[in-house]
């Protein structure tokens, strides 16, 4: 029977447990690369298995509602931190997510990397740990700490194999992120002591601090705490500014796990913790919320336009595409809020695949100035393929992914407030110019530079043509992957439409 | 006498006899065996501490299980730091009997402030360490910047003592008696010669501690100290001050202006601790203003005191000493015949020197308060300590300027993994020694770091209050 294995405790060891099987072969790059990809594999593979069997999990009685899956023992009790996973819709697509964005990670940087490659594979599993382990999480405590160490792996990531500034991009991500996660742990802290003083219970358990009552004000600082934390790892305009340096200078690998995921932990985190646990403070700040989301998406598309550096550019577009995501969560209305947490699968998928496509034609000509290509079309027609497929996917064609996240956040805000999903519109319009542009200059024109560029290896179709079948699939038909997330979304609203 | 005090002074007994043995041994005949001899001495100090947890009540002395936790604490420190030095003092010609026997007599000092119930016996103790580090310090006589820190750490070190005297003497002038229980007696009600002495006291504690304001000589002192020197007096000295402050705290009775006087000295040494290191370029004095900081947060533990503050601070500050002894220790046995004192002489070194490498990092982790170095759980405890008390406005700053001391512990990280080797140093292989003197701090670290409830549960039965 499934439940009887800690299944999620698997879930974050079995990463762990891979980097002790490198060790051995540390410094032998041709092993240890099928060792770490067996790995991620083996994740991927229990992930979908979990996704695979979720309905039959959901008709078993759980320990928490609305959990398909729950584990909890104690961890510290003198500090009240318990050890407590959990894994409902909405964990199990972004678990779904982080298997399967690894798997594309390890690929893409199959022959990239060429120095200390066991180095660069234990952090590779490290952080597909934490990230497993941040989307598990239902102790405050244990997210907090998790939070953290998927940062460690990624400030090496980046520090180590990434190109330009990559010292002062790496720094400059770890400090921004740093310095919202602070001022979370403090919140954290103090939410636990109020809930203390209120039950006499020491806990960091999600589902008892829920049920803390919180004054105003007192509510309004501590959420103050948790949205700082997360809108910088979404990241929001104007606490945006990290992410374009960190993108440029990080390795092919870095920049897809970054888009992928890390930007994810930040919506999950408001949509699991922030909103939920402040309800009255997070409507105080809806309309703060929603202006900075649309200053970001149209701010980033118009800087997005001007960028010469093509990972720069889809860096900008991450911050647009994030800002739907955003507005999905400021309504807190079911349909919106589906759309939102989709749109985070789809903009793994598609972002990851457009960082993929750059760094494969950085591989080829070493540069990613948009003003050196041109004529790919002629040249290499499989990868300009791909390259147009995941621009149209990424502007919103309908029958690919992003167009129906997009749609459902837009929807679902339009009952709400129209005004604002009539401004983000603009933004869609925005999307279309840049990436028009982008297309327009790398894949079509005429030839600006002869570089030698040959077309795609059979692992690079391997990659781009899996990831082009999970796009289509999602945009074809979501109705599963809404299924899944549409219980516990529900139980987050409250159930009234 | 009884049989069983004997067992319980057996370990003091043994650092204060084996510093004398030591000494006279090497009269005879110098050389190496000495080390070897000073580590069998510190061990069996250890084992005899371990081995017979009796409690014995004597004039002037208490072992307690408070004074047995400091003792086993510092003997370990001690031993690491004497490991270090073995392999450093042989590049460095630093030959002769004075080393471990002064180290010795240090950690007998260290003993015995630990265990003091009254005044004179923790004078005694806390002067009698100090004693020894100015032998330390100094302990190059060659050396420019060892002499000049020797004489900086002495002219401040009898300055405090001088305070420290000072203030003993007024509280025996106010109340007549030195013993710490009776003076706790009068604390409720207390004068102004009470107070003043009670002032000096604390300020004498603030040098021991490098509190700010009385920190100026830190930096200085930890730059010109040799690495392994530094490395003990970084942390087994900090925490025998800390048992020294913890001893004096009921002195100080239910009188506000502890809290108020401990609340700007954490706030100025968080500040200006961390901010100051930020514009460092030497390694060794950017952790010894880091240091600075780091007793800041301490403070704050002792600053939310009666809500729990005093587990959080000895736990803060064992861990900071496992971090301490990791860094220090990794700079000795980095360093061959000269100490590479830039920061930017680090750079590559992580993958030249892969186990010292390591053990700095994670040890700038730790220190810098993230997951999952102990650090972390540190942090956790002093914050949720000082939140408890209500000390909100202190934490924000705290917490802040943690912010600050992440950027240049990363500095550290960045030098070691992510700039280019420096072609012009040879790594030397570590001998078994300086392996698991690294191996061992570090591995309290993580240890801490993911499955730190038996320590917090011996500190909950230590501290009880």
């Amino acid at each position: 029977m499934l439940t009887e294995y800690p299944i999620l405790t698997i879930l974050i060891l079995l990463p762990l447990a891979g980097c002790l099987l490198l060790l051995p072969v540390w410094n032998c790059r041709l092993s240890a690369r099928p060792i770490a990809l067996a790995v991620a594999l083996a994740e991927l593979a229990l992930t979908v298995w979990l996704y695979a069997s979720w309905r039959g999990l959901a008709a078993l009685p759980s320990r928490l509602p609305g959990y398909l899956l729950a584990e909890d023992m104690p961890w510290i009790p003198a500090f009240g931190i318990r050890y407590t996973l959990g894994l409902d819709g909405i964990s199990l697509l972004m678990v779904m997510l982080t298997s399967f964005t690894f798997c594309m990670a390890l690929l893409v940087s199959w022959n990239s990397i060429k120095e200390k490659t066991g180095l660069f594979l234990t952090l590779m599993l490290t952080m597909e740990a934490g990230i497993m382990g941040v989307f598990l999480a239902l102790d405050l405590a244990l997210f907090y700490l998790l939070w953290e160490v998927m940062l460690i792996p990624m400030f090496f990531l980046i520090g180590i194999w990434g190109h330009g500034r990559k010292i002062y991009s790496t720094v400059k991500f770890f400090l921004f992120t740093m310095f919202g996660s602070l001022l979370m742990l403090l919140a954290i802290i103090a939410l636990h002591l109020l809930h203390a003083q209120q039950s006499g219970v020491a806990t960091f358990g999600l589902h008892e601090l829920l049920r803390t009552q919180l004054p105003a004000d007192t509510q309004l600082w501590l959420f103050a705490g948790f949205f700082l934390a997360f809108v910088i790892k979404f990241p929001l305009f104007p606490l945006h500014t990290w992410l374009p340096d960190a993108h440029t200078d990080a390795p092919t690998a870095g920049s897809v796990i970054l888009a992928g995921l890390l930007l994810k932990t930040g919506s999950y985190g408001l949509i699991r913790f922030g909103y939920p646990l402040f309800p009255q403070a997070a409507q105080t700040l809806t309309p703060l919320f929603y202006t900075l989301s649309l200053i970001g998406i149209i701010y980033a598309s118009l800087v997005a336009f001007a960028q010469e550096d093509m990972k720069r550019l889809i860096a900008y577009s991450s911050i647009a595409h994030m800002g739907y995501v955003a507005i999905g969560i400021a309504a807190w209305q079911p349909v919106a809020l589906s759309g939102s947490i989709l749109q985070m699968a789809n903009h793994g998928v598609t972002t990851g695949a457009l960082f993929c496509l750059v760094g494969m034609l950085d591989e080829r000509a070493h540069t990613r100035e948009i003003a050196a290509f041109g004529g790919l079309w002629g040249k290499i027609p499989q990868y300009s393929f791909f390259f147009l497929f995941f621009s149209l996917a990424s502007l919103g064609l309908p029958g690919l992914n992003n167009f129906v996240g997009e749609f459902l956040v837009l929807a679902g805000t339009m009952k709400k407030l129209p005004l604002v999903a009539a401004v983000a519109f603009i933004g869609i319009v925005l999307t279309l110019i840049y990436t028009v542009r982008l297309v327009q200059e790398v894949i079509f024109q005429q030839e600006r530079q002869s570089l030698p560029l040959s077309d795609l290896s059979p692992r690079e179709l391997l990659i781009l043509a899996v990831l082009a079948v999970v796009n289509i699939w999602m945009g074809v038909h979501p109705a599963p992957l809404l299924d899944l997330i549409h219980g516990p979304v529900q139980l987050l609203i409250g159930g009234g439409m | 006498m009884t049989q069983f005090d004997l067992y319980a002074l057996a370990p003091l007994i043994i650092l204060a006899g084996g510093s004398i043995l030591v000494l006279l041994a090497g009269a005879l005949k110098p050389g190496g065996y000495l080390y070897a001899l000073t580590g069998a001495l510190i061990a069996a100090a250890l084992v005899a501490g371990l081995l017979y947890p009796v409690d014995a009540l004597m004039p002037g002395l208490a072992i307690t299980p408070f004074s047995r936790f400091f003792a086993v604490f510092y003997c370990t420190a001690g031993m690491v730091a004497l490991l270090f030095a073995t392999g450093y003092n042989r590049r460095r010609g630093i030959a002769g009997e004075e080393y471990p026997a002064t180290l010795l007599f240090a950690l007998a000092g260290m003993w015995a402030a630990c265990a003091a119930t009254d005044l004179l016996m923790l004078f005694l103790g806390l002067e009698a360490f100090t004693f020894g580090f100015y032998i330390l310090v100094a302990i190059r006589r060659d050396s420019v910047k060892g002499g000049e820190a020797g004489l900086k750490y002495l002219l401040n070190g009898t300055l405090s003592a001088a305070i420290m005297g000072m203030g003993m003497a007024l509280l025996y002038a106010a109340t007549g008696t030195i013993k710490i229980a009776e003076l706790a007696l009068v604390a409720n009600q207390p004068g102004m010669l009470f107070l003043t002495g009670v002032c000096l006291l604390l300020l004498g504690m603030a040098f021991k501690l490098s509190l700010v304001p009385a920190h100026l000589w830190t930096a200085d002192v930890y730059q010109g100290a040799p690495a392994p020197v530094t490395a003990l007096f970084s942390t087994a000295s900090k925490a025998a001050s800390l048992a020294a402050l913890l001893l004096l705290l009921p002195i100080f009775g239910t009188w506000h202006g502890l809290r108020d006087l401990l609340w700007v000295l954490a706030l100025l040494s968080m500040l200006a601790g961390n901010f100051a290191a930020l514009l460092q370029s030497n390694i060794k004095r950017m952790l010894a203003w880091s240091s600075v900081g780091q007793m800041g947060y301490v403070a704050l533990a002792l600053v939310a005191a009666p809500s729990g503050g005093v587990r959080a601070a000895v736990f803060y500050m064992v861990i900071y000493a496992a971090a301490g002894l990791a860094s220090f220790g990794a700079l000795s046995v980095l360093s061959d015949k000269y100490e590479p004192a830039a920061l930017d002489d680090y750079r590559g070194l992580g993958y030249r020197s892969p186990l010292a490498g390591a053990a700095l990092a994670v040890a700038m982790f730790s220190l810098a308060g993230i997951p999952p170095a102990a650090g972390f759980m540190g942090k956790f405890g002093v914050f949720a300590a000082a939140l408890r008390g209500g000390e909100t406005a202190l934490a924000v700053i705290g917490m802040l300027s943690a912010l600050v001391a992440v950027y240049f512990y990363l500095r550290v990280v960045v030098m070691l993994y992510m700039k280019p080797v420096q072609e012009n140093i040879h790594s030397r292989p570590l001998d078994f020694f300086e392996i698991i003197a690294l191996a061992a701090p570090t591995a309290v670290t993580v240890l801490l770091g993911i499955h730190p409830q038996p320590m917090l549960d011996l500190l909950a039965e230590i501290f009880t209050r």
